[in-house]
């Protein structure tokens, strides 16, 4: 909505050009099912801008809006967007109480306004370890969850309170509870069952993680799903802000141009590279 | 000798790579001839991208139309079934335009991509001329003394390359690793995760510790070898030297530890199977299980977090790299390159100390 142009039916005209571009993409069949996004730089954003801390977190979330749309839009089944990190806890009050304020402000603006769960059938689910949250945050939470309980097209997952690691113990206790009361036996615990305990369970397996403002860490966000082998890591040095849907289609298509190049490597085609040239010109 | 058993045997291990990829045994012709280091970034197992990227726009899309559909309906089980069938139907026509769109910049795409990975090639070609540590010491120490700080801890994931390709089989993979041993020394870093995928670097000590005993005495002379300790996390298990050459009592100039996809997630597997055998006999208490105590564990059992990882392939993948060892760690990587290089290892530290990394990144 800030994108307004002054020329009439320019936006007409740009979305036209967003839903040719999101379908084509879903055409190439390789689009990723899973992506993971650290919305890192709105805070540096801002200072750079010289506007308000607070201005600039509102921009990350046109920005997370506009992106998400457009991976909806082109067909990837969940996504994970890191909101809120166990660790911040340890910043002083007076951020962690802001930064808790716009999270539950994102949350019910996400469900309250309804046009993207509505238009998308998205299920908004919030993982982390919510018992470190207030009572009134986690009431609205719940609220946000309830309302989009139904919506099976898509999902999205808001991490709030999260670490990675916090995830895998969360797992990893889930199951020996398991154990202890006799529903599984020690050898039955592999591998998959801790995948399968993680908050992101039973959901498509992460194919591509997103990270903004240019630092080349996981820090703590999804680091079982993202180390497996396979998963595709963008690391952009662009602020979070910044990060439009541009961008956002390029690294698409960029996916879908390399899983199509490895189907076909991986599939160890004997053709001949003669007749598939040829097959392109004829 | 026991290098070229264990060559011959692992000859038959990496074969399924050869007969997977096919433009190896296209550039493996004459096994006797070794290009040199130059010409071997252009020959490499991905060189021919020109090709292959037709190759993919034909196959993607004038082929591909079957499996296309049947995804479709697919993803279909999220949508509700009887108004899914009709939407097909009416988008027949529709999707075929779609195809048209994605063959046209699929084809645009690559026209890009060709010329990125000419840009990307030379550009490391470049840095390979500006940074060679000339197997000395004193020219490596120079560049990273430089650097304000430099990592306590260093990680690199390292990948067996096809028999055929350049730096390809066991050997290669050795040579490399002991490469980066003897540059991780002279940079100063006490500590050294090499991670294979398979742990064949597990499996091969003894021909890694004779490896990195002949590299390190071409980069400090046979008579001052600094000393060397090589542990194996999963089996618990610490060398010293080369077969020997004295049992290590001495301080260690570097410990290697050798980590495979064994010590990431089947390691926490065995914690959480441990863990539950001793809550069902009341040895321990569940709530007594935090992140902390994880964390002990883990550290005990595959060693701390590193704070560097330096990958030698092409695009950022992580390679199943133990989970829990990773929070934090900074990542660095070449686009394109494929090739354990000086120019690589040296840029990562620059990074890590927070000097520029100047284009691509």
């Amino acid at each position: 909505m800030s994108e307004e142009s002054k020329i009439p039916g320019n936006l007409f005209f740009l979305s036209l050009i967003k839903n040719v571009f999101s379908r084509t993409i879903r055409a190439s069949n390789n689009v990723p099912k899973h992506v993971g996004f650290i919305m890192d730089g709105n805070r540096r954003w801002a200072r750079k801008n010289e506007i308000e801390v607070k201005d600039g977190h509102e921009a990350g979330f046109h920005s997370m809006s506009r992106i998400l749309e457009l991976c909806y839009e082109a067909g990837v089944h969940t996504a994970t967007v890191y909101a809120f990190s166990i660790e911040n806890f340890k910043r002083s009050k007076y951020e962690v109480d802001s930064l808790m304020d716009l999270a539950q402000r994102r949350i019910r603006q996400i469900t309250e306004n309804g046009e993207l769960t509505d238009k998308y059938g998205i299920r908004v689910r919030v993982i982390g370890d919510i018992s470190l949250l207030d009572k009134d945050v986690l009431a609205d939470i719940q609220e946000a969850t309830e309302r989009t309980k139904n919506n099976r097209r898509a999902v999205l997952n808001i991490c709030f309170p999260y670490t990675g690691r916090e995830e895998i113990v969360h797992s990893m206790k889930d199951i020996i509870k398991k154990q202890n009361e006799g529903i599984i036996t020690t050898g039955q615990i592999n591998e998959d069952m801790i995948e399968n305990h993680l908050y992101t369970g039973g959901l498509p397996p992460l194919d591509l993680l997103i990270r903004t403002s240019g630092v080349s860490r996981l820090s703590d966000f999804m680091i079982w799903q993202g180390t497996k082998k396979g998963v595709m890591i963008e690391l952009l040095d662009c602020l979070w802000p910044e990060f439009g849907s541009i961008r956002m289609g390029w690294i698409l298509l960029k996916f879908a141009f390399r899983k199509s190049y490895s189907n076909v490597k991986s599939t160890g085609d004997e053709d001949d590279d003669d007749s598939a040239i040829d097959k392109k010109y004829t | 000798m026991t290098m070229t058993e264990a060559q011959a045997i692992n000859t038959t291990f990496l074969h399924d790579h050869k007969i997977n990829d096919k433009e190896s045994s296209e550039t493996t012709g004459s096994n006797f001839h070794i290009p040199p280091p130059a010409a071997s970034r252009m020959k490499g197992g991905n060189a021919n991208t020109k090709r292959r990227t037709v190759q993919v726009i034909s196959k993607s899309i004038f082929v591909d139309n079957r499996p296309n559909k049947n995804s479709d309906s697919d993803s279909g089980k999220f949508t509700e079934g009887s108004t899914f069938w009709k939407r097909e139907n009416i988008n027949y026509l529709e999707f075929t335009f779609y195809k048209i769109v994605l063959a046209e910049l699929f084809f645009i795409y690559g026209i890009f991509r060709y010329f990125q990975l000419q840009y990307n090639k030379s550009k490391l070609k470049i840095f390979d001329l500006l940074y060679s540590p000339s197997n000395t010491p004193q020219l490596i120490r120079q560049d990273v003394i430089k650097l304000n700080k430099i990592p306590s801890r260093l990680a690199v994931i390292l990948e067996v390359k096809p028999i055929g390709d350049v730096g390809g089989g066991l050997k290669g993979l050795l040579n490399d690793a002991s490469e980066l041993v003897c540059w991780t020394i002279s940079a100063g870093v006490k500590h050294l995760s090499l991670y294979d995928y398979d742990g064949i670097l597990q499996k091969n000590t003894d021909e890694l510790r004779n490896a990195i005993f002949e590299h390190l005495s071409i980069y400090y002379g046979p008579a001052n070898v600094p000393n060397y300790a090589v542990r194996i996390p999963h089996f618990n298990k610490v060398f010293y030297n080369k077969k020997g050459y004295g049992d290590g009592k001495g301080k260690v100039a570097i410990e290697v530890s050798l980590l495979s996809n064994r010590d990431g997630r089947e390691t926490i597997v065995d914690l959480t199977r441990t863990m539950a055998d001793l809550c069902s006999n009341k040895e321990m208490n569940i709530n007594d299980i935090t992140v902390d105590l994880i964390d002990t564990e883990l550290k005990q059992l595959v060693g701390p977090e590193p704070d560097l990882l330096l990958y030698f392939g092409p695009a950022l993948d992580l390679q199943g790299y133990p989970p829990w060892h990773i929070r934090l760690t900074e990542f660095f990587w070449e686009e394109d390159n494929n090739q354990v290089t000086y120019s690589v290892f040296i840029r990562g530290l620059k990074q890590y100390a927070g000097c520029k990394v100047n284009v691509g990144k």
